[in-house]
């Protein structure tokens, strides 16, 4: 639980520490236009084994996501009520869940409402996933705090890492119950408990990379300059520290689709009959001693084969722009 | 570094003043009804009030969070004028009487319009009698009287008040009183005097419930903990040495594949298959009246299943940090003289490459304690987990306040003293 | 005992011989007015069995049950099934309801209503001790009424009695008996006693909380009790039961409930390892775990059709369930098969949308409606909803059977045009406002009576208002009066009459949707002997024993 907030940070600190500083070295000197820095990032990424296997894996799930309604022949929703809970077989690829709802198709489905599109309510929804919602949330307010605290510092740094240290040690399943029993189980609010337990962290990486870079050249030219703190800090500040935060991003994907079903879990996640990974795997684990045990593997296998490809892809795009070097 | 470590510990004492607040008014803020969780679905309004008066629940809430902070007898003492002491009966349940003359000790009741004073005498015998002369006259004219009830609070009662209750005594008939507890406030010590108070749900002292159940979390965190360490540092160091490796792919990929698939899937399909299908250990955590280390084949499936969620992180952590090394100059020049391999790896690169590991696997403590909440509901295990999962479905603030602070001391803890480790085995780094 | 039978035994019978009434609805009836079950047994032409021979019972042993072990102070106040089968076993009711419906005396000798059904002599038994010594007598049981009747006790009993009983109605005539006045009349007194929070407490030691002075009359001895962890009785050896062998009940010497939490799986687990012996589903409805064990060599599953079912309720005080036909409308989108095949895995018996189950003695069969979404989507367009309209359904994510119901609803009922929006939130959430969402689907326990259900669900109070229970505060004039009269009629075939009309108001106007009934499980392991599976799940562990 509380992992998905100290494993990814800590991992990062370390990641920072290794290359990370490097790394915004490289991009903040490279003037170059974006194409050429595009078809740099290309070259980095294929000539990465892992990294070329993590966007294979990815990319898997995103056209899955994308071609959903093309790929499957049910809907996720359509219930075959004398076929539930089977396994595998021809007209069901994966088998069935206890509704006789398609396993594949939910799946397919699935894939959308944690990558592509975010169901708001019954008739809205918007594009973004809704772990990508989450990550983004947590990012925008984890990088405000963290961009103000580092470059700040003195006492609004003391009161934002204060406040932030005594959220982050409420145990985290304690949050999720309270936020989301507090404001009853939806998409949106799913959102926002993934944002809340994961702004913390964002923040402390956000401010450790704020403090080196405030002492560069371009960041000191700028405040001569006299330009707004705002400006600093979102136009000079963020884009050098960019790296480590998109690889923070993407495991932290990963750790959102674990805790939509962690929601589900102790009943306060997507309403049903969403077939997000997480929901199913919580469903599903209600069947696995009555003999089917296809509806939670399958969603389980799923969230480890997104999280490993996001993994590699981050890893190998680290390896790579340090070999550059 | 004294100054660092009192530094230190001056911020965990805020923390957990910060939390302790934090909590009190997201439970404050957040929808419920602890009166209808405790007492069903079906109480009528009079109940409800009646409960939430007799729990101080109606009292405002920074007097709330005082009584929890600093305990109540202080304040009830100065109500009352009677001196209070809080004793432990042979059965183990707590009383709180007021002190008489001769170390007896006085609890009252009323009937009627008459107050019944019951007296505990040193040998613990109990004699009861009427005891009028207690009553006092108010601004208003009542007759009240601030005295101990015989359900640990402290109680106004008014004589002949409004509400007036019939009541039938047996051999008498209907007898008509008019006097009725006002006001309650009830009696604790408080979280710094080390009472935790009683949890609304079980009616019992937090304190006794949360010490079994810490125990029970902290035997099985604990051996999660010597299981998934050693071997984490030892295959991340693995992967480390050979990073891109076939070992290293191998091994950090079916480490991270386990630690995401969430914890209450791994453990029923272990139970599945070790319990259900191989019949090798229990599938479920029954220790009745045993601790659990007298029945370690219950702890098995718990700590596989932790240790699988687990091993990927540390894993990582170890693996990133030697890898950093094993490119680091040092270690190549030592290659270049000649050294052989083991001994490099062994005695120069390890011991640069576990600082880093070690000082994040005492921020593990914190979320391996909380963590394992999903696992203790997935195998029944009695812990501390459950009991605040439990506690926060029903809004149970004491439950909820004591769990968190145990859990904030040792996440803070546990971080307060890998820095001071890390400060030992890693001397260039200098606190101001 | 000399016992003069009741007038109205004597119409029982004649209904009963002329085929208008079941043997055990006879039985049921006769026994309420007092007639022992053996006697009315004999006048129905039945031998009753012998419950077990007297070779076979073996003595001593231990069992464990996983049981939750909820906060205990005052029997009356008990809101859960589960802590009354844990105290159950220590203290006792004064009648016995068994597991076909039939009431018993237990703790009482015997009960003589007058031929107007309004004065009740309760001859209590004798030579009955408490467990602390005292001996038991019509003072406890006019303490026990009292503390049921006491406003500042709360007791669930109140709204049951207070209708009919004042405590200024109750007098002791001796040390043995106990004479009821009440208000009006009543037939279901003896069943009303054997309501889960009325165990009878001892009135010299009781004082409001039972943990802290456990003395009941029962065969076992509180010996340890810790909330959420475990509760352990031992037996006692003067018991005032006898067993099949002669000698004093119980045959068990040790009974352990462990708390294992609310997820299935593990006791699951520990059933199918032997580390537990039976498993008290008692407020859960446990399809998983039947569907689990039912095959397990090990373990006996031992099922029971009850009148315990959830219910899809509509607010008739808010739009859009005030229109009739929109009410009607999506009770058509319920395919009812389905919904019981995926729910609830076909356990349990089909509903008719009315309040009253094929096993209440009083029940009129009515056809059950059709899954036709065409009509509903008719309906809603007369309805002046042509395009359909958006609801909102709240449904608590811990009945796993209800959220499979929300789902095959919501796919069923979209090509009638209702788009359901499924509302899940934590159980004690739901029940935090269960009689306050519009849309909501409810659990209803079991009860032995139709009129008992309709009562406390389907009524208005004296000012006219829903009463408390009526989630939907539906009131329907002519169903009150024809209820009114329901419950003045003793004979059960003019009751069905009445019934009659009474389902099909609530089956063409009503506020309800049910779609099944359900069964439950007792479930032990083989060598549990003894075993009774009661529809209220209620344990009565002092004829269990262990082979081996």
């Amino acid at each position: 639980m509380e992992k998905t907030q100290n494993r990814s940070e800590d991992k990062i600190k370390s990641q920072s520490d290794i290359n990370g500083i490097n790394q915004k070295a490289s991009t903040s000197k490279t003037e170059n236009s974006k194409k050429s820095r595009f078809r740099d990032t290309l070259a980095v990424l294929f000539s990465s084994k892992a990294a070329t296997t993590g966007l294979i894996l990815v990319m898997f799930w995103v056209f899955v996501a994308l071609l959903a309604p093309y790929i499957t022949s049910y809907s996720p929703t359509e219930q075959d009520w004398k076929a539930p809970n089977q396994g595998p077989s021809l007209s069901h690829p994966l088998g069935t869940d206890e509704l006789g709802r398609d396993l594949w198709s939910r799946l397919a489905y699935g894939a959308r409402i944690v990558l592509i599109i975010m169901p708001v309510n019954e008739k809205l929804w918007i594009p973004g996933g809704t772990a990508i919602w989450g990550v983004l949330a947590a990012l925008f307010f984890g990088a405000s705090l963290g961009l103000v605290s580092g470059y700040k510092g003195g006492w609004p740094d003391e009161i934002i890492m204060r406040l932030l240290d005594a959220m982050m040690s409420i145990p985290v399943i304690l949050l999720y119950l309270i936020i989301v029993a507090a404001l009853g189980a939806s998409a949106v609010n799913v959102v926002i408990a993934i944002a809340i337990v994961g702004t913390p962290g964002v923040a402390r990486l956000v401010r450790s990379l704020t403090l080196d870079i405030r002492t560069r050249d371009y960041v000191r030219a700028a405040e001569t300059r006299g330009e707004t703190l705002l400006y600093i800090l979102f136009m000079e500040i963020l884009p050098n520290a960019k790296g480590p935060i998109i690889i923070d991003a993407m495991l932290r994907v990963g750790y959102a689709i674990f805790a939509m079903g962690t929601l589900g879990f102790l009943g306060l996640g997507m309403p049903p009959p969403s077939p997000d990974w997480g929901s199913m795997v919580a469903k599903g684990r209600e069947f696995i001693l009555m003999g089917n045990p296809w509806a939670s593997l399958w969603p389980s296998l799923a969230i480890a084969s997104l999280v490993v490809g996001l993994n590699l892809l981050a890893d190998g795009l680290r390896e790579e722009s340090m070999r550059y070097q | 570094m004294a100054k660092f470590i009192i530094r230190r510990f001056f911020l965990l004492v805020l923390t957990m003043f910060l939390v302790s607040i934090a909590v009190f008014m997201i439970v404050e803020s957040s929808p419920g009804n602890v009166a209808k969780n405790v007492l069903g679905a079906f109480i009528t309004p009079e109940q409800e009030a009646s409960f939430l008066a007799q729990q101080g629940l109606d009292k405002p809430l920074l007097q709330r969070y005082w009584f929890w902070l600093m305990g109540s007898d202080r304040t009830a003492a100065r109500k009352s004028g009677l001196e209070l002491e809080l004793i432990e009966t042979e059965a183990g349940f707590q009383e709180w009487w007021a002190k008489g003359k001769d170390n007896t000790l006085m609890r009252w009741d009323i009937e009627g319009d008459d107050l019944t004073v019951y007296v505990k005498d040193s040998d613990g015998k109990i004699t009861s009698r009427k005891d009028n002369q207690r009553w006092s006259d108010a601004k208003d004219g009542s007759q009240i009287f601030w005295g101990i009830d015989r359900s640990n609070h402290a109680v106004l009662w008014v004589k002949g008040s409004a509400n007036e209750v019939w009541t039938f005594v047996v051999g008498t008939g209907w007898i008509k009183s008019t006097g009725g507890p006002q006001s309650y406030i009830p009696l604790k010590k408080g979280f710094l005097r080390g009472d935790f108070g009683v949890s609304l749900r079980t009616g019992r002292p937090v304190g006794k419930s949360l010490f079994i159940r810490l125990r029970n979390s902290v035997v099985l965190a604990g051996i999660a903990f010597v299981v998934v360490m050693p071997l984490a540092l030892m295959l991340g160091m693995v992967a480390g040495i050979n990073e891109g490796s076939f070992k290293d792919r191998f091994l950090s990929i079916s480490g991270m594949i386990f630690s995401v698939i969430p914890e209450f899937a791994t453990g029923i399909f272990l139970i599945l298959i070790m319990s259900h299908w191989l019949e090798l250990v229990p599938g479920a955590s029954v220790f009745g009246e045993k601790a659990p280390w007298q029945r370690p084949d219950m702890l098995i499936l718990p700590v596989l299943t932790l240790t699988l969620i687990e091993l990927g992180y540390v894993l990582r952590i170890t693996r990133a940090s030697m890898a950093e090394v094993m490119r680091s100059a040092y270690i190549r020049t030592a290659f270049l003289k000649g050294l052989p391999f083991w001994q490099v790896v062994l005695r120069h690169a390890a011991k640069n490459a576990l600082i880093a590991p070690i000082t994040v696997i005492m921020l593990h403590v914190n979320w391996l304690m909380g963590g394992i909440v999903i696992v203790e509901v997935v195998f029944g295990y009695p812990g501390l987990g459950q009991y605040l999962l439990d506690s926060a479905l029903y809004k149970d603030v004491n439950a909820i306040e004591a769990g968190t602070m145990i859990m904030v001391l040792l996440a803070v803890g546990t971080q307060l003293f890998a820095d001071i480790l890390y400060t030992f085995l890693n001397p260039r780094i200098r606190y101001s | 005992m000399t016992l003069e039978i009741h007038p109205a035994v004597n119409d029982l019978k004649s209904d009963y011989e002329k085929g208008k009434m079941s043997r055990r609805e006879f039985i049921r009836f006769a026994t309420l007015l007092g007639l022992s079950a053996t006697a009315a047994g004999q006048m129905a032409g039945l031998a009753f069995p012998v419950s077990a021979s007297a070779g076979t019972v073996k003595r001593g042993g231990k069992i464990r049950i996983a049981a939750p072990v909820h906060k205990v102070t005052h029997p009356a106040q008990f809101s859960w099934i589960a802590p009354t089968n844990q105290l159950r076993q220590v203290a006792e009711y004064m009648s016995y309801t068994d597991e076909n419906n039939i009431t018993h005396p237990y703790l009482l000798e015997s009960w003589e209503p007058s031929a107007d059904l309004k004065t009740w002599t309760l001859n209590v038994r004798k030579g009955i001790k408490f467990n602390n010594g005292d001996e038991f007598n019509a003072d406890d049981v006019i303490f026990t009424f009292n503390q049921w009747l006491d406003k500042n006790v709360g007791s669930s009993m109140l709204g049951m009695l207070e209708g009919y009983l004042d405590t200024t109605g109750i007098e002791k005539v001796s040390d043995n008996k106990v004479v009821l006045h009440l208000k009006t009349a009543e037939i279901g007194v003896p069943e009303h006693l054997f309501h889960y929070p009325a165990m009878v407490l001892n009135h010299r030691t009781f004082e409001g909380d039972f943990i802290k002075a456990p003395h009941g009359t029962g065969p076992y001895i509180l010996k340890e009790f810790v909330e959420g962890e475990r509760c352990v009785l031992t037996r006692r050896n003067d018991y005032w039961k006898k067993g099949a062998d002669g000698q004093l009940l119980p045959y068990l010497d040790t009974i352990e409930f462990v708390d294992m939490g609310t997820e299935m799986a593990p006791m699951i687990a520990a059933m199918q390892s032997g580390e537990i012996d039976m498993i008290d589903l008692g407020d859960q409805s446990g399809p998983e775990v039947y569907q689990a064990l039912k095959d397990n060599p090990k373990v006996n599953v031992y099922p029971v059709p009850t009148n315990q079912t959830r219910v899809l309720r509509m607010r008739v005080d808010m739009k859009p369930w005030s229109d009739n036909k929109v009410r009607q409308a999506l009770k058509l989108c319920q395919n009812r098969e389905k919904i019981l095949a995926l729910a609830y895995f076909g356990q349990g018996m089909i509903g008719q949308d009315v309040h009253v189950s094929p096993k209440h003695p009083e029940y009129c069969p009515i056809e059950t409606p059709k899954y036709d979404p065409e009509t509903a989507k008719k309906l809603l367009a007369e309805a002046g909803y042509p395009n359909g309209l958006d609801v909102n359904l709240a449904v608590g994510s811990g009945w796993k059977e209800i959220v499979r119901y929300a789902e095959i609803l919501k796919e069923d009922a979209l090509p009638a045009g209702f788009r359901i929006n499924i509302q899940t939130m934590p159980n004690s959430q739901y029940w935090e406002k269960w009689t306050e969402v519009d849309l909501g689907i409810t659990t209803w326990a079991h009860r032995p009576l139709g009129t008992m259900v309709l009562n406390l669900g389907y009524v208005a109070d004296e000012k006219g208002a829903p009463a408390p229970w009526n989630e939907s505060r539906w009131v329907d004039k002519e169903f009150s009066e024809l209820l009114t009269k329901a419950n003045g009629t003793l004979d059960v075939e003019a009751r069905r009459k009445i019934f009659c009309q009474l389902e099909k108001i609530q089956q063409e106007r009503g506020s309800a949707a049910i779609a099944f009934w359900i069964n439950v499980w007792t479930i032990a392991s083989k060598r549990v002997q003894g075993v009774i599976s009661h529809p209220s799940l209620y344990l009565k562990l002092d004829e269990f024993w262990v082979d081996a």
